[in-house]
């Protein structure tokens, strides 16, 4: 198990990005997870120390820039998200898997909630029940990323 | 001592028991703050534009990086497509060159001809846009609203509003700049409305996009408009926006509701952005002052002097094979119309082609 620190929180920034940045185009846009609110989830979990509420919003200036919508509607969704990440980080690391992966699906769908609601006060239109399918393929990804090895910390503690 | 204590704490993967720094809540507060206050003024004061700029042209490099594995995927591809697909696609495409000269062939007549008679109307000439090549990088990230980005930017002299077209018709509008890259808002987008024209009637309307599929409307048409199902819509161009006569959409389903008004009337976009890589940014048309001066000064009965005789005689004509037709004097001016069309498309033509009666 290698340290965590700064260098690493900001290179698996950067490569989730660089993912959000990927051409993506139709159903799979629609799908595509938020891979930058997971890395901060992640991070948030793991080291709080290193990563906290500040860095969230700054990387959801990031996803705003990333996405051409009005600045601060991904930041202050990150931010909120963040908050909840951090008040429950220390039972968070107590859960089990399963306990895990359906809080992060959680905080997903919270982020997703407000940037709806922020969507909806700019003059957005209904989006159905596809808008939410980010949500599940992030905690699928979550799950795959635990699978393969990656310690998100519910198992640190088992050890 | 205490610091060495957090350094074993941080060693163990463990969280610091005492929270350092402000409490989350107090972050949560400050930087929901910071949030609101940007999204205020991004979306009512142009602060930011700028910032945007600058922050997305440091981010173009890293674009590039996150596209090259698409472009090496597609090149890859190009490299090792057969050689029997390669000679079918330029026999195809001899073919459309050959189909298309004939056309530009008529067409160079023609806009001799239109200038000519613009000449002897003593109205201005029709301008001719210019336009850059681009090519679209990728779809906007926000699936929900229909946008693009195209590779042109700022130093390639694009301005906001500019139209962008494709081979069969228009796809959009340019809506924010980039130094190297511009933000392309689709017709079908929610936000975006374009000036149409049916080309059938000349019938002027609105086409506004859906956001939710891949169609326009034509809002707040009266349920007894001229519009049929196949109809095809061109730009009317008197926005000064998009140069008039490139196709739109065709009009594919029309409704009527006893209960409304309004027609609800359903196109297709002719344009297609799945399936060109390849888009024209074509640069807003100058707008003359002089222009409106020279429509004033048109006559407006200048039309029938300038008709041929032969045309002239074929009311006439007509009325002697249908002595039917109750109304002799406005039958010219219907005729005259429908005449100089005609005289446009063929001229030594004229007396051959057999006149249909204006019933």
């Amino acid at each position: 198990m290698h340290p965590s620190n700064l260098k690493s929180v900001y290179v698996s920034l950067i490569l989730a990005f660089i993912c959000l940045l990927l051409p993506w185009s139709g159903v799979v846009l629609q799908a595509r997870p938020d891979f930058l609110l997971l890395v901060i989830i992640f991070w948030l979990i793991r080291a709080p120390n290193l990563c906290n509420i500040g860095t969230a919003w700054f990387v959801g200036l990031f996803a705003d820039l990333a996405t051409g919508g009005t600045f601060g509607q991904y930041a202050l969704a990150y931010t909120v998200t963040a908050f909840f990440a951090v008040i429950y980080q220390r039972r968070l690391v107590l859960f089990n898997g399963t306990q895990q992966l359906f809080y992060v699906f959680l905080l997903l769908i919270t982020a997703q909630i407000i940037l709806l609601i922020l969507k909806t006060f700019a003059g957005a239109l209904s989006l159905g029940w596809a808008y939410f399918l980010p949500s599940i393929t992030g905690v699928l990804l979550w799950k795959i990323a635990m699978i393969f090895g990656l310690n998100t910390g519910g198992r640190s503690r088992a050890r | 001592m205490a610091r060495s204590f957090n350094q074993k704490l941080e060693q163990q993967q463990a969280p610091a028991f005492f929270a350092r720094g402000p409490s989350a809540f107090a972050r949560l507060v400050f930087f929901s703050a910071l949030s609101l206050a940007l999204m205020a003024t991004d979306s009512r004061l142009q602060y930011l534009v700028n910032l945007r700029q600058s922050l997305e042209a440091a981010l173009h490099p890293l674009q590039l990086l996150a596209n090259t594995p698409a472009q090496i995927y597609r090149d890859t591809n190009e490299y090792f497509s057969t050689h029997d697909h390669l000679l079918s696609e330029n026999k195809q495409l001899k073919q459309l060159t050959l189909k298309q000269n004939i056309t530009l062939q008529r067409l160079n007549t023609l806009t001799l001809e239109n200038n000519h008679l613009r000449q002897l109307l003593d109205a201005n000439e029709a301008m001719e846009e210019s336009s850059v090549l681009g090519e679209i990088m990728h779809v906007g990230r926000d699936p929900f609203t229909k946008k693009i980005i195209v590779n042109r930017g700022e130093t390639d002299g694009i301005i906001a509003g500019e139209a962008v077209v494709d081979a069969t018709g228009v796809i959009g509008q340019v809506t924010r700049i980039n130094p190297l890259s511009s933000e392309v808002t689709l017709i079908t987008d929610k936000s975006l409305a374009i000036p149409i024209q049916v080309e059938r009637n000349g019938l002027r309307a609105i086409a506004f996009g859906h956001g939710r599929d891949n169609t326009l409307d034509l809002p707040y048409l009266p349920t007894n408009v001229d519009i049929r199902r196949g109809d095809t819509l061109v730009t009317s161009g008197i926005d000064g926006v998009y140069p008039a006569g490139l196709a739109v959409a065709t009009v594919m389903h029309i409704e009527i509701t006893p209960d409304s008004p309004f027609a609800r009337i359903v196109c297709v976009p002719t344009g297609g952005v799945e399936n060109h890589k390849q888009v024209l940014l074509v640069s807003i048309p100058h707008v003359e002052t002089s222009a409106k001066k020279a429509v004033i000064n048109t006559p407006k009965t200048i039309v029938v002097p300038s008709l041929p005789a032969s045309v002239i005689a074929k009311p006439a004509q007509d009325l002697h094979e249908k002595p039917a037709l109750k109304t002799p004097e406005k039958v010219p001016a219907i005729k005259a119309d429908k005449a100089v069309e005609k005289s446009l498309d063929k001229m030594p033509l004229n007396n051959t082609s057999a006149p249909h009666a204006p019933e």
